[in-house]
């Protein structure tokens, strides 16, 4: 289906997308003045303003055999309420009027519901649950088979699910989709890295029997450099081609790339690429470092240095770069962490064990990486806040980005689940003209 | 002079690689406006043409809109809070949205250490799911949901899939969070947990006259909406409270009367407390008005509803599956990659319609093609079996 959904200044819909056109034209909307407009102008504009948001990738045929006149709310009970009266006490009729109950019941806004079919849909939900960053994104995430419903592949935005359907979308999907673009310098960067790579295998085809005579040799002994070496050969040959190398071989590199990582990363699950640990390591230090060096300095202007200061600090790399390595005994531990061995932190304060331990789980998660299609270590995309929120019908787990649809969108008392950007205050009025 | 960083509150995502390549996606306040900034032509007196809107959406972007920007770590940054309001409508503009629209606000989600108390509470310590609902104050539904996410996210990490960690800590910070508190007394609810399905049937404006010397209870008002007959005088004094119903009624739902005949007989409506999820909690607040000064009985009594609960919804559970599997017969060959279940079917005129050809008919018949072959026949899946 062809995309019409631009982001369009001077239209100014209002889509189910958190780009930055988007978040302007939400800004900038104001529910149109409607005194001086005949009724079929008012509707005009409210079906236009309605549909851009809720169902443009939805035929109108589609649309009409969705809709739904009967709109599915509830009302919250006090069981203290119900446990003190029958209702005869209603139903009589007596005194009413006299209580002062000041408070009013709050209207269920219905006329919010009208979409409410629209959010079964397998894309819509993917848009809810924060895992991508349009509809039409969650559409092309369907289609292109990134998404399971109860663990078969669904490749149908349009199924509708039913209550109890857990939906999965493939976490590297939902990185790229929610996470910070690449700058063309790291874009470059990584284009150069691939070429490096394809230009080493051709040249060197022995590689592989290198890496069998290494094997041998002991983990332990071998410098760190050279351990990466042999991560990143035994990788490449691995990536290299099914038929080149028989079952058996395969599984020993794979077996000898497992027992490298485990000397270099603390934990066996931890999914840290080598070549990019020193990097991270060196990074790390830096901080570290400014955050030992900072109070010293200003120790007379503020006795107790906050974190945003400490960014500030770090931000500004001229200054960091001169001075030389302060905090030995921090990039010891460091350094014993990173290769599996008892971290002596005898030496280190507590601020900065925290610091370390915090650092060292960060890193095993979300390493560097230029193979990602996103920018890494992974920060969340610009203005995404703007458009965060999960409504309540969707129970949803973001480490393995799993979500149940646990019911369908209800209203209540004062409050609708589905999230149409305009609320209508009062019925549209004819005007006298027509 | 270095370039001046506005100051942010950290987040957890970002700490340890905070590099230069952030530094530079980080607003620098004093921006020069768009125009100039983009301007590429060194050479040319003319300014590169650029609509009204887009020059105002980049300055907004550029200054009120630069807070928008990152998110904030622990609370909501939503467009709202930064657009003048006029009027009082809007209560707490850190939960909408959508400034235009009061009715939706964004509602807190489960922290990760809740989700993980909560599949504690029920895989571990074998607490029923109702009993964590209640201490909680989170839905049924959700529990259950909430362990099964949990119990695959312990299988993926075996497993040694990868995971979205720094992407669930961001939304954990960016959306507003239920957690669990350190005095179990100050536990904050979820959300509310007695919510009662508005029947559509209650829909219907009615004018019912009663007299006024009858006592005219929730029962009585169901049976008005489903247009049942009034209750004969025995049964209505042992069945007109609805304390009475809501006790029986969960246990034994196929004494609910019906009315109408063959196709169109429904159910009579029932009172609220038999349809709420929690009808325990009434008797709970009964006994407690009843008894103030015994909350040693209050317990033993509510613990043995509880009890009493729970064996009928296990019993009925057992009595559906039975039925299920009666009607099914399961074959398993050897040396069979597949296991057949076999379902009887009678060729009756209820089954196959009045000419043996009715759509719904079991089979493939002769001139009748299947649905895939007519037209405007959905093809998408209409459910996915777990």
């Amino acid at each position: 289906m062809r995309n019409r959904a631009s982001n369009s200044l001077s239209r100014g819909k209002i889509r189910q997308s958190w780009s930055k056109y988007n978040l302007f034209n939400l800004h900038r909307y104001r529910v149109p003045f409607n005194h001086n407009r005949s009724f079929f102008q008012q509707k005009w504009t409210a079906k236009a303003t309605a549909r851009a948001y809720h169902g443009e990738q939805v035929r109108e045929s589609q649309w009409k055999r969705m809709f739904s006149h009967r709109i599915r709310s509830v009302i919250p009970m006090n069981p203290l309420h119900l446990a003190a009266d029958d209702g005869s006490r209603a139903s009589a009729g007596r005194g009413s009027g006299l209580e002062g109950d000041a408070k009013q019941p709050q209207i269920t806004p219905y006329t919010q519901m009208a979409f409410a079919p629209l959010e079964r849909r397998l894309d819509v939900a993917i848009f809810r649950a924060m895992f991508a960053s349009s509809a039409r994104q969650a559409r092309q995430f369907v289609i292109h088979g990134a998404v399971t419903v109860n663990g078969q592949k669904m490749r149908h935005p349009s199924y509708l699910l039913n209550p109890g359907d857990l939906f999965q979308v493939d976490p590297e999907r939902v990185m790229f989709a929610t996470g910070a673009p690449k700058n063309k310098y790291e874009r470059r960067e990584s284009r150069q890295l691939k070429q490096k790579d394809a230009a080493e295998e051709t040249v060197n085809p022995e590689a592989e029997e290198k890496v069998g005579k290494v094997e041998k040799a002991d983990a332990k002994e071998s410098s760190r450099d050279n351990l990466q070496a042999l991560v990143v050969q035994a990788k490449s040959i691995l990536s290299r081609g099914k038929n080149q190398l028989p079952a058996k071989r395969k599984q020993e590199l794979r077996g000898f790339q497992k027992a490298v990582r485990r000397v270099l990363s603390r934990s066996d699950r931890s999914t840290i690429l080598t070549d990019s640990l020193e990097a991270q390591f060196s990074e790390l230090t830096l901080l570290l470092k400014t955050k030992q060096a900072e109070p010293k300095d200003s120790k007379a202007e503020k006795p107790v240095p906050r974190p945003s200061e400490v960014e500030e600090n770090e931000a500004v790399p001229g200054e960091v770069e001169e001075e030389p390595f302060a905090s030995d005994k921090l990039s010891e531990a460091f350094q014993q962490a990173a290769q599996g061995e008892e971290v002596d932190s005898s030496g280190l304060t507590k601020h900065e064990t925290f610091a370390l331990k915090r650092a060292l789980a960060q890193m095993h998660d979300n390493p560097l990486d230029s193979t990602k299609p996103y920018a890494t270590p992974w920060q969340p995309r610009e203005y995404m806040s703007a458009f965060a929120f999960i409504p309540r019908y969707l129970e949803v787990n973001q480490n393995i980005c799993a979500a149940v649809y646990l019911r369908h969108p209800v209203a209540r008392p004062g409050l609708a689940e589905v999230p149409p950007p305009l609320a209508t205050r009062s019925a549209p009025r004819p005007t006298a003209g027509t | 002079m270095a370039p001046r960083i506005q100051s942010r509150r950290v987040s957890s995502t970002l700490l340890p690689y905070l590099g230069p390549s952030l530094s530079t996606s980080i607003p620098s306040l004093p921006s020069l406006p768009s125009v100039f900034s983009t301007f590429s032509r060194s050479f040319s007196a003319t300014a590169p043409s650029q609509s009204k809107l887009r020059r105002e959406m980049f300055e907004w972007l550029d200054g009120p809109g630069s807070e928008l920007k990152h998110h904030k770590p622990n609370r909501t940054n939503y467009v709202s809070q930064y657009r003048k309001m006029i009027g009082k409508e809007y209560r707490d503009l850190k939960q909408y949205p959508f400034p235009e629209n009061p009715t939706f606000i964004s509602q807190s989600i489960l922290s990760l250490p809740l989700q993980n108390e909560i599949y504690k509470r029920v895989v571990e310590e074998k607490q029923t799911v109702r009993e964590v609902s209640v201490t909680f104050g989170v839905d049924m539904r959700r529990i259950a949901a909430v362990v099964r996410l949990v119990e695959l996210e312990k299988r993926q990490r075996s497993q040694g899939k990868p995971l979205a960690l720094p992407y669930a800590r961001a939304i954990h910070e960016m959306v507003p969070t239920t957690g669990i508190a350190r005095n179990p007394d100050q536990q904050k609810m979820h959300e509310s947990i007695n919510d009662l399905p508005m029947h559509p049937l209650t829909g219907a404006q009615m004018f019912y006259p009663v007299p006024e010397s009858r006592s005219f209870t929730r029962v009585d008002a169901g049976r008005v909406f489903s247009g049942a007959p009034a209750q004969e005088h025995k049964i209505a004094e042992k069945w007109s409270s609805p304390h009475h119903v809501a006790e029986r009624v969960p246990k034994r739902p196929h004494l609910i009367e019906l009315v109408g005949k063959g196709d169109n007989a429904r159910q009579v409506l029932q009172p609220a407390d038999a349809r709420i999820p929690h009808p325990q909690l009434i008797a709970l607040e009964r006994d407690l008005a009843k008894y103030p000064d015994e909350p040693l009985l209050v317990e033993q009594r509510h613990q043995d509803r509880l009890r009493d609960q729970a064996e009928a919804e296990q019993k009925q559970r057992e009595a559906a599956q039975a039925r299920r599997e009666r009607k099914i017969t399961s074959v398993s060959p050897q040396e069979s990659r597949f296991d057949y279940r076999i379902k009887e079917v009678a060729f009756t005129t209820q089954t196959t319609g009045r000419d043996g050809r009715a759509p719904w008919a079991p089979g493939r018949r002769y001139g009748v093609p299947s649905d895939d072959r007519k037209r405007g026949m959905r093809k998408v899946p209409t459910r996915v079996e777990a």
